[in-house]
């Protein structure tokens, strides 16, 4: 693997008495695509909020371009150049596109107005709707109001500010559940030329056909552990559906080979 | 990834374009023309006009009777203002009446401890007048500014609600006046702080205390939609989570807001003192309340991620109208509190729900059962965005 920009190691998170977390270790390397897998519950999405600053693990540790992220801090993560698409996507109902994909990176004026916080609001809605055009996203305005998106068109935006903030990784929590198939190809092109930039690339799918043409490896999660690293060349649908459901499970669930 | 300019999809055709300018045109209409503020403003001016009307020799619509209303609402307004930003942060104040109190009695006090020896004063006579207002002044914008603080510092560090928070400091404001006053009002303030200041006019007749709240109202309107603090005012109160994920510094945000409408209280503070000259310690009870009324009759909702400024303004202003035209009239003011409360149901109702249904189709609702045809059951419910009901 290549120097890696993201590495979690023996994570162990804890709600109530669920363990979403139970060990689980993962890296990801400079322009490498790591998919995360596993059934509903896993605990990807919690091992991805861990790494991003998002939510503290109660054990283990995260390390960004080498230094420790402690403690854990969505700002750190951020100014280490890691952004995120969630799961449930984060944005504000009531903000326009253009001010939810710069909310936390606001442009503003400079000169006397600097120290008032005045936005440069041309500005960020011309490189708003640039970085929507790259996704090839369709919108009914740059005005518009989150909250009057489609699910898909939510996603986008999601998308978009997360591929405008990332300096080192990008990590992503299912990015194309909501997305029709043309648009689920200008994501998976997008997490390419990432990768080709030198950014890691971390995504979440259910899509496991998907997941082995673009991935460079596939890290496969059960009940909060880490039970298979996979490089695509060894990566078969099989062997992760395997690993995902375990030998018992697997037995009953899938045809024998 | 390499894309020939013409297979460009219109990320927003409205950029710029003739026919998107025209949207955008349609879309400003939208959002600003038939807003809660333009609605409640014409409910005013109507108000303004049933009164003139009605009023003996039209005594409503006489230019000194104006004077007065604008004097009898800058504190109010200034108030509802400054609670709109609070509710659009999902927050809210409930101890503002007593933090215009508190704020007062400690600029009275100063003022009339610093004035001179205690004979002189009783007299009106102050050897040391400029330090003594300059002093009180100050004083009630500090204490009003650290009274907003405390609220702050309770809801971002100890995290209890700022419901309870301000009605438990409501409590200890109202307290600690009349600790500081043995529960009479403070008498000898300085006459010279009424007649340069509280009463005094500009251009003959407006107040030079509603020119200065107009003033910061109009700053709050820019702060609001044209600066950061203004963006993170609204993504806080639309989706705390988000705007956590999106790293900003929510804690800080919020303690500058709660600090920001304790100024406006402690500005409140000295209004009073220099309008009456006293401090009105069983004045205010109802002030806060009476803001939050006025900033969701004016379009602010309680759930966050909405302020309407001029909204709060002109509903504010409609509580005045009220009570300066029941007083007029000769009817007793109490009237005005059942009308706002009546308005402030019926503004909130009307409004919800308004993007998908006129008015008259809100209104032909009343007259059918709830539960049967198409939710109307959920008055407000649109409002709801983004969870649980946390005031
Ligand atoms: N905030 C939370 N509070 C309580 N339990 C949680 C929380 N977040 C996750 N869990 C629990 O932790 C476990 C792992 O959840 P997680 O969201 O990480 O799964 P996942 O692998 O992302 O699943 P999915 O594919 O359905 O998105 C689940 O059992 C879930 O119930
Ligand atoms: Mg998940």
């Amino acid at each position: 693997m290549a120097e890696p920009v993201i590495e979690a190691c023996r994570l162990w998170k804890r709600f109530g008495h669920v363990e979403a977390l139970r060990g689980a270790s993962m890296a990801v390397g400079r322009g490498e695509i790591v998919a995360l897998v596993g059934d509903n519950g896993a605990g990807k999405s919690t091992l991805l909020k861990v790494v991003c600053g998002a939510m503290a693990a109660d054990g283990g540790e995260v390390r960004i371009a080498g230094r420790r992220l402690e403690p854990a801090s969505v700002i750190t993560a951020q100014r280490l150049g890691v952004d995120v698409v969630y799961q449930d996507l984060a944005l504000a109902p009531h903000l326009t596109v253009a001010q939810s994909i710069f909310l936390g990176h606001e442009v503003v004026h400079g000169g006397w107005r600097a120290p008032l916080g005045v936005l440069a609001r041309q500005r960020m809605r011309r490189d708003a709707d640039d970085a929507l055009r790259v996704l090839g996203i369709v919108l009914p305005a740059i005005d518009a109001r989150v909250q009057e998106l489609s699910g898909g068109q939510q996603q986008a935006v999601a998308m978009a500010r997360a591929v405008k903030w990332s300096r080192r990784a990008i990590l992503l929590d299912e990015p194309t559940a909501a997305l029709g198939t043309k648009q689920t190809q200008i994501v998976i092109e997008t997490l390419r030329s990432a990768a080709r930039r030198g950014l890691g690339v971390l995504v979440i799918s259910h899509d496991m056909p998907r997941m082995l043409q673009v991935a460079d490896r596939i890290v496969v999660l059960r009940h909060g552990r880490t039970v298979a690293d996979l490089h695509r060349s060894e990566a078969t649908l099989q062997g992760i559906v395997l690993a995902m459901l375990g030998e018992e499970e697997a037995r009953g669930a899938a045809p024998p080979s | 990834m390499p894309r020939r300019p013409a297979d460009r999809p219109p990320a927003a055709a409205a950029l710029g374009r003739p026919a998107g300018r025209l949207r955008r045109a349609v879309r400003w209409g939208g959002t600003h023309l038939l807003s809660a503020a333009v609605g409640i403003a014409v409910v005013d001016v109507g108000l303004v006009l049933v009164f003139g009307a009605i009023t003996p020799g039209h005594a409503f619509l006489q230019l000194s009777n104006f004077t007065d209303l604008g004097l009898d609402a800058s504190e109010i307004v200034l108030l509802s203002c400054g609670s709109a930003f609070l509710l659009g942060a999902r927050e809210l104040d409930i101890s503002l009446g007593a933090n215009v109190i508190l704020s007062s009695v400690v600029g009275g006090r100063l003022m009339v401890a610093l004035g001179g020896p205690t004979a002189d004063v009783q007299q009106g006579i102050y050897p040391h007048l400029t330090v003594a207002v300059l002093v009180g002044v100050l004083g009630a914008l500090a204490t009003g500014l650290a009274f907003g603080l405390v609220n702050g510092l309770i809801v971002t560090r100890l995290r209890v609600t700022s419901f309870i928070t301000t009605l438990g400091t409501l409590g200890i404001g109202m307290g600690l006046s009349y600790v500081l006053t043995n529960g009479s009002n403070i008498a000898y303030i300085p006459s010279q702080l009424q007649t340069d200041f509280g009463t005094a006019t500009v251009a003959g007749w407006i107040p030079v205390p509603a020119l200065t709240v107009v003033l910061i109202v109009a700053v709050l309107w820019f702060l609001l939609n044209r600066t950061r603090f203004g963006l993170r005012t609204i993504a806080i109160g639309s989706s705390r989570e988000t705007a956590r994920r999106a790293g900003l510094p929510i804690e800080r945000h919020l303690l500058a807001l709660f600090g920001m409408v304790g100024g406006f209280a402690g500005l409140c503070g000295v209004i009073d003192l220099s309008r009456f000259a006293t401090t009105d310690l069983s004045g205010h009870q109802t002030d806060a309340l009476t803001a939050i009324a006025g900033a969701v009759i004016g379009g602010t909702t309680l759930y966050g991620g909405g302020v309407a400024v001029w909204g709060a303004v002109f509903g504010a202003l409609l509580a005045v109208i009220l009570d300066v035209g029941l007083v007029i009239l000769g009817l007793p003011t109490f009237y005005q509190l059942i009308a706002v409360g009546v308005i402030l149901i019926a503004a909130v109702y009307l409004r919800s729900g308004t993007e998908r249904r006129s008015v008259w189709g809100r209104l032909s609702a009343l007259t059918r059962r709830p539960g049967r045809s198409g939710g109307n059951t959920q008055a407000g419910s649109e409002e709801l965005v983004g969870g649980e009901v946390e005031m």
